[in-house]
């Protein structure tokens, strides 16, 4: 399967999904107005990624800022990787990142990991 | 009636009200961009805060490009945008980040019944609510998240104050700030 990239800009992340190794990544910021129809692509990338069961994959997040319509997003995308690794047989590893200060991302992780059954690595950097 | 705009006029005011920050008409993904820059030079001592006074200038105006009930043409877009106003004031201790924009009669209700109930709830509840509210499926009509009210109430830490004026009998003014202390606790 192809990689997945897409290069960060002002309003958008930067997303590099590495099939081989299964190494995914989403970073920077992310505040487009049309949040739905830019992370259309990343959806579809990830459900054909998913269609083969048994994958291990390392998801990296290091978001600086998101929007609140990101926010629904990331939760769809958790969504997705804990069905996968309760009924497809992946394992998964989650590295969320924040910056040491910044709580509110630390807080944004721990939330997203009570509102899935994923287990979350908080991962602070300086 | 002839009256000339008088640009010393409107700065001495806004100067009086201590906005050092005031965008009005259409405030875009690119501008936001440029206006987050701007938050991270002038809080450059608590980058905490400059993030948090960020986020809330861009559900501010992302809910004004959404949701305002006066519109202009976005070439970017293809399509009609909202227009209104964003400001950013300084006081000595806490800055107050407002945003002004048209409403349609017809929503003046519901949205003062939505901040009325977010002012009534603590920080654990609102906690709860924003978790509650992102597992929904967004109503119809709604092209945003339908979280930006709950978000600005979490990072300010203080209620939302706002204000419903009307202008004629199809549209109101819709005025609503939030406030937040220069330290973190």
């Amino acid at each position: 399967m192809e990689n997945f990239y897409i290069k960060a800009a002002n309003f958008i992340p930067e997303i590099n999904f590495i099939a081989e190794s299964g190494e995914l990544s989403i970073s920077g910021e992310s505040y487009h107005e049309y949040t739905q129809e830019f992370y259309q692509p990343v959806f579809e990338w990830l459900r054909n990624y998913l269609a083969t069961p048994g994958r291990t994959i390392t998801f990296n997040f290091k978001m600086y800022y998101y929007n609140t319509s990101s926010s629904r997003r990331f939760l769809e995308i958790f969504d997705m990787l804990e069905d996968y690794q309760n009924n497809h047989d992946g394992t998964m590893i989650i590295n969320w990142y924040y910056k040491e200060n910044d709580l509110d991302m630390l807080e944004s992780g721990e939330e997203y990991a009570e509102d899935t059954g994923l287990k979350f690595n908080l991962i602070p950097y300086s | 009636m002839n009256r000339t705009f008088s640009h010393h006029g409107f700065y001495s005011k806004l100067k009086k009200h201590k906005i050092n920050l005031a965008c009005q008409g259409m405030v875009s993904q690119d501008l936001l961009n440029l206006i987050g820059l701007s938050l991270k030079r002038k809080a450059v001592d608590n980058e905490v805060i400059a993030r948090r006074l960020f986020g809330i200038v861009v559900e501010l105006a992302q809910n004004i490009y959404h949701y305002s009930a006066e519109k202009a043409y976005s070439e970017k877009d293809k399509c009609e945008v909202g227009v209104g106003i964003i400001t950013v004031a300084e006081a000595v201790d806490n800055y107050t980040v407002s945003s002004g924009n048209m409403i349609e009669n017809t929503k003046a209700t519901r949205i003062r019944e939505r901040i009325d109930y977010i002012n009534t709830l603590d920080d654990e509840q609102l906690k709860q609510y924003y978790k509650e509210q992102r597992r929904l499926p967004k109503p119809e009509e709604s092209k945003g998240a339908n979280l930006g009210f709950i978000d600005l109430a979490r990072r300010s830490n203080n209620s939302l104050k706002y204000s419903i004026t009307q202008v004629n009998e199809k549209h109101s003014f819709f005025t609503l700030s939030i406030k937040i202390k220069k330290e973190t606790t």
